[in-house]
C-alpha cells in the first residue's frame, strides 16, 4: 500500500512548476500557513543558496589560508603568575580584577590555597607584567608575587593533527554508512554514494564555514572572541555531528518518497521532501539555539566563544543540511542520471 | 514496534528508572540513612556502595589538577615494551589509588612505548609529586660483613643484592594483625618471587639460628633504586648516613647522577623461614607508617625507570564561578526547550519532557556508575545529546501531524508516526554514533571525554525517545480523555484530505 501522506502528487508538483511565477497569486489565496511554506522552491533556487554559502565560506579560506588563527592561552602559552594576596579575596574578585585588566582579559585564574593564586594570561613583555602587578595590587589589595614565567602552550599541534585524523576517519565512515544505507534507492550503490557524498559536502561546508569565520574574527578583526583552543575543537567536532545528523533526516524522507511517489520527478521528490522535514528541523535547530543562546549571553565569559562556536555551526549545519545538501545531490543525479 | 510496548520492556524501564534515582541521588539516600544533614559536608561522601564510589568525576579541566609526563628508561632486555609499559601504568594506578587520588588519569604515550601521562584531578603539583613522587625500583638485599663499614643500618656490615626485587612483589598492604592490635605490612610476592623469598629466609634463619635470636646476616633489607655504586661506596660513612636515610620520593624523584637520596625503607628481622609467598613486616607501625611503607613498595615494583618530563599545574580551564554560570544559563536553556515542546506539542510534548527527565538521570547515573570523568568537552557532548533525544521527539511529533492529517486515527497516527520516524532516527543516530567511536579512538584525550558522553547519550537518547516515548503515548491513548486532537497538539481541520 502507498501512501503520501502530504498533498496529492498531482497538486504538489503544480505548485513546484508554479510557485516561481506566480509567487503573489499563491499569496492571494487564503491558505493555511503550511500550505504556503510547501510552495517554496529550494531545487529552483539552488544556484543561489550555493551563492550565499560560497560567499561566506570563501573569505574564510583565504583568512585561513593566509593568516591562520589567533590562538588561545591554551594553545599559544602565556605568562602565567604566582601570587598571594593578603587579603585573601574570593575567586570571585580576583576573577573580575583579571578579566578588567585590558592586558590579561580572557586570563584564567587558579586558586591555589588561601589567598594564594595563579593566574595566566597572554604573553607579555616585563613592562607589561609590572603593569599586570600594579593593577591587582590596586584592583584586588596588596600581593605577593612568587613567580612569573613564561608557559608554553599545550600540544596544540598533536590536538589539531588528532581532530584531523578523527575528522577524515570520520567523514569516511559517514559516506560508506550513507552509501550502504541509501543503496537501496533506484540506481544502488552508486546512488547511496551520490548521498553519502551530498552528506559529505554539507558537512565539509559546516566545518570550513565555522574555521573560515572564526579565522576571519581573530585574525581579521581581532575579536578576542575568535581565538580557536581546545574548546574550539571539540565545537567543530560537535557540528559535524549535529550536521550530519540533520542531512540524514532529510536524504531519509527523500528515501521515502521516492518509493512512495513514482510519478513524481527526482527534483520534484526533493523539494517535498525538504518541505515535510523542514518543520522537523527548524524546530530541532530552534531548540538548540535556544539552550547556547542562553549560555552565549548568560553563561561564563570564559564559555562565550564557545557558544558562539556551537551557534554558528549549528545554523550552518541546518541551513547547509536544507539548502545545500539536497540541492547538490539533485545536481550530482543529473551530472550522473541513474534512472 | 509492539515488541516496545510489551510489559517486559516496561519492566526494563522502570528498573532503569528506581535504579537511575538510586545512584543519582546516592549522596541523599547515604545522609538519609546516616540521619546526616541534607547539606553541607558530612564524613563519608561520597558513598561508597558495594565498593562503588558514586559521585560525578570531574576532570582536569573542571577540577584543576597536575599533569604530568614521564619517560620510561632502561626497559627490560627481552621483554615486549608495551607490555612493560602496561604494567608500569599499572603499578603507577595502584599507588595512586592507594593514596585515595580520585580519578588519576594514566596513560601509555611515545611512538616507542616510552612515555607515561599522568592527569591527577583536584590535587596540586606539590601534592601530586609527593603522591607520585619517586616511581623507584625497589631491590632486596642482605648483608655481608665488611669490617671497615662504621654506620648504617648494619655497621660492619655492607649490603648485597639477593636477585629480589619490585619485580617479585605482587602486591603490599597495610593492616591490622591477626591479635587486631598493631599495624602490620602484608607482602605478598609472584610466584617466582615466593621461590626466592623462600630460599633466602632459610638461609637467613640458618646463618644463626633459634628462635628469638637475631645477627646482622638474619637481616632482609629493602630499599628504593639502591644501585651497585651506592655498594660500593658503602665504606664512605658520610655516604652510608646519607643513602640510608629513609626513602625520599622528592629527592628520588629529581635525583642527579651526583645526588645521594635517602633510599631506605625497612631492615626487619627474618623470623621464620616463609615458604608461601606471604611475607608480614611487623614492627611499631602506626597506620600512617605502615601505609607509607606499603605505598614506598608497591612504588618499588616498576619494571623500569622513570624519568620526570614535566610537571605542569593545571588549572580549571574555565574558573568555577564561569561553570556555574553556564551550567546555569545551560539549564535555563532546557527549561526554555522543555516549556517549548509542551505549548508546541501539548500532551505528546510534556510526555517528551517526562522522557527527557528520565533520559537525563540515567544518563547522569551512567556517568557515576561506570565512571565517566566529566570534563567540559564531556558536558558539550551530553548538552548535544540532550539535542538529539528532543531531535528524535520532534521527528516522531511532526510525523504524529502528518499521519493524523492524512485521516488517521490518533492511536493509528501514534504507531504510525514512531513505525515511519524509526529509520531516520536509526540512521541519523548510528552516524553520530560512528564518529564517537572514531573520536574515541583516534581523538586527542579532550575530544575522547566528548566522544564517550555523547556516545553514551545518543543510546539512552534512543532508548528515551523510541521506547520511554512511545510507551507513554501509547499510554495516554487509552485514556480517552487525552485524546481529543487539540490536546495531542493537531487540528486536524487543517489540510486534511
Amino acid at each position: 500500500m502507498s501512501e503520501l501522506s502530504d498533498a496529492a502528487p498531482a497538486e504538489q508538483a503544480a505548485d513546484i512548476v508554479l510557485s516561481p511565477d506566480k509567487p503573489k497569486e499563491a499569496q492571494k489565496e487564503p491558505r493555511p500557513p503550511e500550505r504556503r511554506v510547501r510552495r517554496l522552491n529550494i531545487i529552483g533556487r539552488r544556484n543561489i543558496f550555493f551563492a550565499i554559502s560560497l560567499v561566506i565560506i570563501i573569505p574564510g579560506i583565504l583568512s585561513m589560508a593566509t593568516k591562520g588563527f589567533l590562538l588561545g592561552i591554551d594553545f599559544a602559552g602565556g605568562t602565567e603568575f604566582t601570587v598571594t594576596f593578603a587579603s585573601q579575596p574570593s575567586v570571585a574578585s580576583v576573577e573580575s580584577a583579571v578579566a578588567a585588566d585590558p592586558l590579561t582579559a580572557g586570563g584564567t585564574v587558579i586558586q591555589t590555597g588561601v589567598g594564594g593564586y595563579i593566574i595566566r594570561a597572554l604573553p607579555l613583555t616585563p613592562q607589561q607584567q609590572a603593569l599586570v602587578e600594579d593593577d591587582l595590587t590596586k584592583r584586588v589589595g596588596p600581593m605577593v608575587v612568587q613567580q612569573v614565567i613564561e608557559v608554553g602552550g599545550t600540544i596544540a599541534g598533536e590536538t589539531i593533527e588528532f581532530a584531523l585524523l578523527a575528522l577524515v576517519l570520520a567523514s569516511a565512515a559517514i559516506l560508506f554508512l550513507l552509501a550502504i544505507r541509501f543503496r537501496n534507492v533506484p540506481g544502488g550503490w552508486r546512488a547511496g554514494f551520490q548521498f553519502g557524498g551530498s552528506a559529505l559536502a554539507a558537512l565539509l561546508h559546516d566545518v570550513f564555514l565555522l574555521t573560515g569565520l572564526f579565522s576571519i574574527m581573530g585574525k581579521v578583526f581581532g575579536l578576542r572572541i575568535g581565538e580557536i583552543d581546545s574548546l574550539f575543537v571539540t565545537a567543530v567536532l560537535t557540528v559535524v555531528g549535529f550536521s550530519v545528523h540533520d542531512t540524514i533526516v532529510v536524504f531519509d524522507r527523500i528515501r521515502e518518497n521516492l518509493r512512495v511517489s513514482q510519478r513524481l520527478s527526482f527534483e520534484q521528490v526533493v523539494n517535498l521532501s525538504i518541505m515535510q522535514t523542514a518543520a522537523r528541523s527548524i524546530i530541532t535547530s530552534f531548540t538548540v539555539v535556544l539552550v547556547l543562546t542562553a549560555i552565549l549571553i548568560a553563561g561564563g565569559a570564559t564559555l562565550k566563544g564557545f557558544a558562539l562556536a556551537l551557534l554558528i555551526g549549528i545554523v550552518s549545519g541546518t541551513y547547509s543540511s536544507i539548502f545545500n545538501a539536497s540541492p547538490l545531490l539533485v545536481v550530482w543525479r543529473r551530472l550522473q542520471p541513474l534512472r | 514496534m509492539q515488541l516496545v510496548l510489551s510489559w517486559p520492556v516496561r519492566l526494563f524501564i522502570i528498573g532503569v528508572l528506581v535504579f537511575s534515582l538510586f545512584v543519582d541521588g546516592a549522596g541523599y539516600i547515604y545522609r538519609i540513612a546516616n540521619h546526616y544533614p541534607l547539606t553541607g559536608n558530612v564524613p563519608g561522601l561520597p558513598p561508597n556502595f558495594g565498593g562503588l564510589q558514586l559521585y560525578i568525576h570531574r576532570g582536569l579541566d573542571l577540577a584543576g589538577g597536575t599533569h604530568i609526563d614521564y619517560q620510561l628508561t632502561n626497559f627490560p632486555a627481552g621483554q615486549s615494551r608495551a607490555d612493560v609499559q602496561q604494567r608500569t601504568i599499572q603499578v603507577i594506578n595502584k599507588r595512586v589509588n592507594s593514596l585515595g587520588v580520585s580519578e588519576p588519569q594514566i596513560r601509555g604515550a611515545g611512538n616507542n612505548n616510552d612515555r607515561i601521562t599522568v592527569d591527577l584531578a583536584g590535587v596540586t603539583a606539590q601534592q601530586a609529586q609527593k603522591t607520585i613522587g619517586a616511581i623507584s625500583k625497589l631491590v632486596y638485599t642482605k648483608w655481608v660483613a665488611d669490617s671497615k663499614v662504621t654506620n648504617g643500618p648494619e655497621p660492619g656490615y655492607k649490603p648485597a643484592f639477593v636477585g629480589l626485587t619490585g619485580d617479585d612483589i605482587q602486591s603490599a598492604t597495610a593492616a591490622i594483625d591477626q591479635s587486631g592490635v598493631s599495624w602490620v605490612v602484608n607482602i605478598s610476592f609472584t610466584s617466582r618471587g615466593a621461590g626466592v623469598f623462600d630460599n633466602l629466609t632459610r638461609d637467613n634463619v640458618a646463618a644463626c639460628p633459634g628462635a628469638g635470636t637475631d645477627c646482622p646476616q638474619r637481616h632482609l633489607t629493602i630499599w628504593l633504586d639502591l644501585t651497585q655504586k651506592d655498594i660500593d661506596s658503602w665504606e664512605d660513612p658520610n655516604y652510608v648516613s646519607k643513602a640510608s636515610a629513609p626513602y625520599d620520593t622528592g629527592c628520588l624523584a629529581a635525583q642527579t647522577p651526583d645526588t645521594i637520596c635517602g633510599k631506605f625503607l625497612t631492615d626487619p628481622t627474618t623470623l621464620q623461614e616463609i615458604s608461601g609467598g606471604q611475607a608480614q613486616i611487623s614492627g611499631n607501625f602506626t597506620q600512617g607508617s605502615a601505609t607509607d611503607l606499603a605505598t614506598g613498595i608497591n612504588a618499588g615494583s616498576l619494571p623500569v625507570d622513570l624519568q620526570v618530563l614535566d610537571v605542569t599545574q593545571v588549572g580549571s580551564t574555565l574558573g568555577a564561578e564561569s561553570v556555574k554560570l553556564s551550567l546555569a544559563a545551560g539549564l535555563l536553556g532546557l527549561s526554555i526547550v522543555v516549556i517549548f515542546m509542551i505549548i508546541y506539542y501539548r500532551v505528546p510534548g510534556l510526555l517528551a519532557s517526562i522522557a527527557l527527565l528520565f533520559y537525563a538521570g540515567a544518563v547522569l547515573a551512567i556517568f557515576k556508575v561506570v565512571p565517566v570523568t566529566l570534563t567540559l568537552a564531556g558536558i558539550t557532548g551530553f548538552i548535544l545529546s540532550v539535542g538529539m533525544a528532543v531531535d528524535a521527539n520532534v521527528l516522531i511529533f511532526e510525523r504524529f501531524k502528518e499521519e493524523v492529517r492524512a485521516g488517521r486515527t490518533i492511536a493509528a497516527a501514534v504507531d504510525a508516526a514512531v513505525r515511519r520516524a524509526w529509520p531516520a532516527i536509526r540512521d541519523s543516530n548510528t552516524s553520530t554514533f560512528i564518529t564517537c567511536v572514531i573520536l574515541g579512538f583516534v581523538g586527542p584525550p579532550a575530544v575522547q571525554g566528548f566522544a564517550i558522553t555523547l556516545g553514551i547519550g545518543v543510546i539512552a537518547s534512543l532508548v528515551s525517545s523510541i521506547v520511554v516515548t512511545h510507551n507513554l503515548l501509547a499510554i495516554v491513548m487509552t485514556g480517552s480523555a487525552l485524546r481529543r486532537p487539540a490536546l495531542m497538539g493537531v487540528d486536524r481541520s487543517v489540510g486534511a484530505v
